[in-house]
């Protein structure tokens, strides 16, 4: 409706919010971490301990801790905070095109850091886990041998990055704009120089 | 009501059955308007601002049904009103990409809102080319129709007195981004246009409706209305006349004839109870979008019609025409590495466009015919899809992706395909959907002129991005898909001479006096610019015709 005001759908918007979350209860992280600021119910809610749908218990820690590594916590929330190894195993566990590459993935790297330190990926240092992840994610330190290794990492990533920058912590790294509404068409703030080869020094 | 005779009988409720059944009821006509699918609630069926973390994929959509999308718009975000059941086909060596939204509405619940006007450039375009046929009117017979559309609706825009993509009356534009002032900088070196797109966005409150609040969710549907749409603006104009009946789930078979081979109503399933239902009305609006009405009319077939209704030319289903999409270049601006956000992303990407700089002064001064425009984009989106690609891990790409977040900039081409012998549509000799209804089978393919163009703007995009300080990366390896662009024109096409076109100069067909056509199917070709303003401003004037053919007698009153 016309005279619909931003109170009735902000009411809304959280109802619908609240609705999600009762239909996954095993969700913790996910939804109750990211209840929209003002938003009064979620929030006090007591996280469950996570039990994932697809991958095993000894599979999910690694899942966490790949995680972790791609988008790590450090000026800023990451990974972790933004309980992005649950989406991952939410997205797997609904695709079937996805399931066998992860568990595959999984299976390869924990192999792979036997052959290379002796023991598995995750009893490495985290030094040794990142020496062993930078060939599969960087052109200039691909190393033959490990095509499945860095097929399955892009794989990874992906959803990581997608269960990242769509969680309000996400958001909120990039400074997402779409956090907030505008009363006039934003315009840019420096008219007075088009091409912008005089903006102040980059904020980050 | 079994029996009851309306005045007219409307099949859609889109850009081009909302204008009619309102310019219609407000004439007095009753109306029987018929849509084949159901009526959407805004506060239920669209994004309504929920956010990502709210939704059950994070808006990605159910990975098990992605083969099954419709494209982009068919997302988790308004679920159930794009068309699954009903199937077409193409023919051997064509592609086609068909997203019908069959809720109430149609397409424009979730339009691109880009709505320039046609001009004599587009309407002259075979007198001065000499390919094709002109249109069969001029651009100061319909201007007053997209002046009255333009108030009605409300279009955003900025007066650029360019006769090729004529004036209209605007509401003030969006502002420019940092992005548009950058680009511009570049296109003005190039020696190309960066102007304002024309956009049905309110930026002011206009007739009753809230300015748009900057949310850019448009593609999901507006929750206040300040995007143009059948449903929140026509409807209740419609319905509060008292003279509409609205019939949903109602899926139009074919038009229905009396002895005289005149339309005498339409024949429909009700999709609920699976039951065939006639309706009877002294004259029929096929506006069901362009391939979908040809289809109907196609399968209209009777003693008098034996290749469907008002098909004596034989045009009917020929000259099928769209716009080719695509991405022309990519890239970003370093200059704006590592500043703050800034909300690129609020009219959805449509606030700027770049319209036909080519073949302006001289009809054949390029490798192609005619000419194309250009949609500029880029910016803070809502999801940085460029992280994905970004190499790497660690805070360092995380970093990384924030430094980019405001840089991305990208180049769509709105390129017309010329009719072709080749393109058309029929009736699939075969196939028949879950109903019984013989299917519409699609024969398409691009022709050499629109892939000139295509070509033509990867260079131009990629010089407008370098010439700006930008790094151009990458341009699309093959256009979209045809179907892609929902700009579908040509199968019903407007002419003067009954034995090459469907319909006269007001979208009467010229064999059946009482059956008038409402969409993009009338239109020759599809210009350098979007269809939907021109629909209604066509429409407009079409119904105005039939209300004058009714006051005087031509179409008797039910």
């Amino acid at each position: 409706m016309a005279g619909q005001g931003f109170q009735r759908r902000e009411i809304l918007r959280i109802m619908s919010m609240a609705a999600v979350a009762s239909h996954f209860p095993g969700f913790t992280t996910w939804c109750f971490a990211q209840a929209h600021p003002g938003s009064a119910g979620p929030q006090n809610i007591k996280p469950a301990k996570y039990t994932p749908l697809f991958f095993a218990a000894e599979e999910y820690p690694i899942v966490e801790r790949l995680a972790e590594i791609i988008i790590p916590t450090d000026q800023t929330p990451g990974a972790r905070e933004a309980g992005v190894a649950e989406f991952v195993d939410f997205m797997v566990a609904h695709d079937k095109d996805r399931k066998f590459p992860f568990r595959l993935g999984l299976g390869w790297l924990n192999a792979h850091s036997d052959h290379l330190f002796g023991k598995h990926f995750l009893q490495l240092t985290p030094e040794q886990q990142v020496s062993l992840l930078e060939p599969l994610a960087y052109k200039a330190k691909y190393r033959d041998g490990e095509e499945e290794g860095r097929q399955f990492f892009e794989k990874f990533k992906e959803l990581t990055v997608m269960g990242f920058y769509s969680s309000e912590i996400g958001y909120k790294e990039i400074q997402n704009p779409a956090l907030k509404f505008y009363a006039e068409s934003p315009a840019c703030p420096h008219t007075e120089d088009p091409e912008h080869k005089h903006l102040p020094a980059p904020k980050w | 009501m079994a029996n009851q005779v309306y005045d007219v009988i409307v099949i859609g409720t889109g850009a081009g059955g909302g204008m009619a059944i309102k310019t219609l009821c407000e004439a007095g006509l009753k109306v029987c308007a018929l849509n084949a699918g159901r009526r959407l609630n805004p506060e239920k069926d669209f994004r309504n601002h929920r956010m990502p973390w709210e939704m059950k994929f994070r808006g990605f959509g159910d990975p098990e049904k992605k083969a099954e999308s419709v494209g982009f718009m068919d997302s988790e975000w308004v679920e159930g009103v794009w068309e699954h059941e009903l199937t077409f086909t193409t023919a051997p060596g064509s592609v086609w990409f068909w997203p019908r939204c069959n809720a109430v509405g149609g397409k424009t619940n979730f339009w691109g809102r880009s709505s320039a006007r046609f001009g004599d450039i587009d309407f002259r375009a075979a007198s001065l080319d000499g390919v094709d046929v002109d249109w069969p009117l001029t651009y100061e017979e319909i201007a007053p129709y997209y002046s009255r559309t333009e108030r009605m609706i409300g279009v955003s825009s900025s007066v650029q007195n360019r006769p090729s993509n004529p004036d209209g009356e605007y509401l003030p534009p969006f502002n420019f981004r940092c992005l548009d002032h950058i680009l511009q900088k570049g296109a003005e070196k190039v020696g190309v246009p960066y102007l304002h797109d024309r956009i049905s966005q309110l930026t002011e409150n206009h007739e009753g409706y809230p300015q748009c609040h900057f949310c850019g969710a448009c593609t999901t549907g507006c929750d206040t209305g300040s995007f143009f749409s059948t449903p929140w603006r026509f409807l209740p104009k419609a319905e509060a006349t008292k003279n509409l009946e609205l019939r949903t789930d109602a899926l139009a078979k074919n038009v229905l004839v009396d002895e005289n081979g005149k339309a005498k109503g339409v024949a429909y399933i009700d999709r609920k109870t699976k039951q065939d239902v006639e309706v009877y009305g002294k004259a029929v609006v096929v506006a069901a979008s362009c391939i979908e009405s040809t289809h109907i009319m196609l399968n209209s077939k009777s003693r008098q019609w034996p290749t469907g209704i008002a098909n004596s030319s034989g045009q009917l289903g020929r000259n099928l025409c769209d716009h080719l999409y695509g991405e022309s270049a990519s890239g970003y601006l370093p200059q704006l590495l590592g500043q703050p956000p800034f909300p690129d992303g609020v009219g959805d990407n449509t606030i700027v466009w770049m319209p036909r700089w080519q073949n302006l002064k001289n009809p054949r001064e390029e490798k192609f015919i005619r000419g194309y425009s250009v949609y500029p984009g880029g910016g803070c989106s809502e999801y940085p899809w460029y992280a994905t690609q970004a190499e790497g891990f660690g805070s360092a790409y995380k970093r990384e992706v924030k430094r980019r977040y405001p840089t991305p900039v990208s180049f769509t081409i709105q390129a017309p395909s010329l009719p072709q012998d080749t393109n058309f549509v029929d009736i699939d000799p075969i196939v028949k959907d879950v109903y019984g209804i013989p299917a519409v089978r699609i024969h398409f393919q691009w022709d050499e002129n629109v892939l000139k163009m295509w070509e033509h703007s990867k260079q131009v995009c990629a010089d407008v991005i370098r010439a700006a300080g930008g790094v151009y990366e990458d341009s699309g390896e093959s256009p979209e898909i045809p179907g892609w662009s929902l700009h579908e024109v040509g199968t019903c096409r407007m002419g003067n001479d009954p034995k090459h076109f469907v319909t006269n100069r007001f979208g009467q067909t010229h064999d059946v006096s009482n059956l008038y056509v409402c969409d993009a199917s009338v239109f020759l070709n599809p210009t350098d610019k979007t269809t939907t303003i021109s629909i209604m401003a066509f429409t407009l004037r079409t119904c105005e015709h039939m209300i004058e053919n009714f006051r005087t007698g031509v179409h008797k009153r039910a």
